[in-house]
């Protein structure tokens, strides 16, 4: 269960970090990304801190992000990232498929009801 | 255990030009130095907190992803850093120059707003397409070499 969980975790995080910049609105860096998306899932789904960052770098070369690094050389910098329009094109597509899965299997499944 | 023991531990393992394993180590520090400052606030153990980072970080697994993600961008930039001024010295010769390809009047050259075009837009596209301003800026000055090799050697003509 967790392994299938783990799996769906993993094909659904471009849309979930999309998601949680768009609706933020402003510059985040790495670690406050990964408290807020754990936050946002009351725990209920753990987001490995190491493979956040190469997902984060590679949304980037696609142009799905846009990143830049907060503070001086020398200093603690921190790079943050925002959604580029790009991304937010990318996401309202990813949730639209998302809602014509979801809707499938909850149908497949016998959890939820056809829509009229 | 400290920072830059867990650093050095990614930074063996992803193999990348300098640049970009500087901004990646860099990046991983933060969010270390994040975890160990919510430790301290927490008046919890900062070593217990910086190897538990470590351990929910996983070393090998992020180094592998990290260098993945990273893998053939610096060679991609290299080989278009030299592709484009070349591209770009073959249209202002063709464009520009004499038909024949020789010298010519060199203050007549540069009186073509054409001549300018290419110039610039040798300039621009790798400022446009380069991550680095020093790969555009090593793009363009060999543009200028190749530029001046085609005008002052007739022998290249063609």
């Amino acid at each position: 269960m967790a392994r299938q969980i783990d799996q769906l975790r993993k094909g659904t995080t471009t849309m979930a970090l999309l998601k949680l910049l768009e609706d933020v609105g402003e510059p985040l860096h790495g670690y406050a990304i990964i408290q807020r998306l754990e936050a946002r899932t009351k725990g209920a789904l753990e987001f490995k801190e190491g493979l956040i960052y190469p997902t984060l770098h590679r949304m980037e070369q696609e142009g799905l992000l846009e990143s830049r690094w907060l503070g001086e050389p020398g200093t603690r910098r921190r790079k943050v990232y925002t959604v580029t329009d790009q991304g937010r094109r990318r996401l309202r597509r990813e949730l639209l498929e998302w809602e014509t899965f979801s809707d499938g299997m909850g149908l497949l499944l016998g959890l939820s009801e056809a829509r009229t | 255990m400290t920072i830059d023991d867990v650093l050095e531990g990614i930074r063996v393992r992803l193999n990348l030009e300098a640049e970009t394993e500087y901004d990646v180590v860099e990046e991983i520090r933060a969010h270390l130095e994040q975890v160990l400052d919510d430790a301290r606030a927490g008046g919890g153990d900062e070593e217990a907190a910086l190897r538990d980072a470590a351990a929910r970080f996983g070393i090998d697994e992020a180094a592998g992803e990290l260098h993945a993600a990273h893998l053939g961008r610096g060679l991609a930039d290299g080989v278009a850093a030299a592709a484009l001024p070349v591209l770009f010295a073959l249209v202002l010769r063709w464009l520009v120059f004499a038909p024949g390809g020789s010298a010519g009047d060199w203050q007549e050259v540069l009186a073509r707003p054409a001549f300018w075009a290419v110039a610039v837009a040798a300039l621009l596209v790798p400022l446009l397409r380069f991550p680095r301003w020093r790969y555009a800026l090593a793009s363009w000055a060999f543009f200028w070499a190749l530029s001046i090799i085609f005008f002052c050697f007739p022998a290249l003509r063609w």
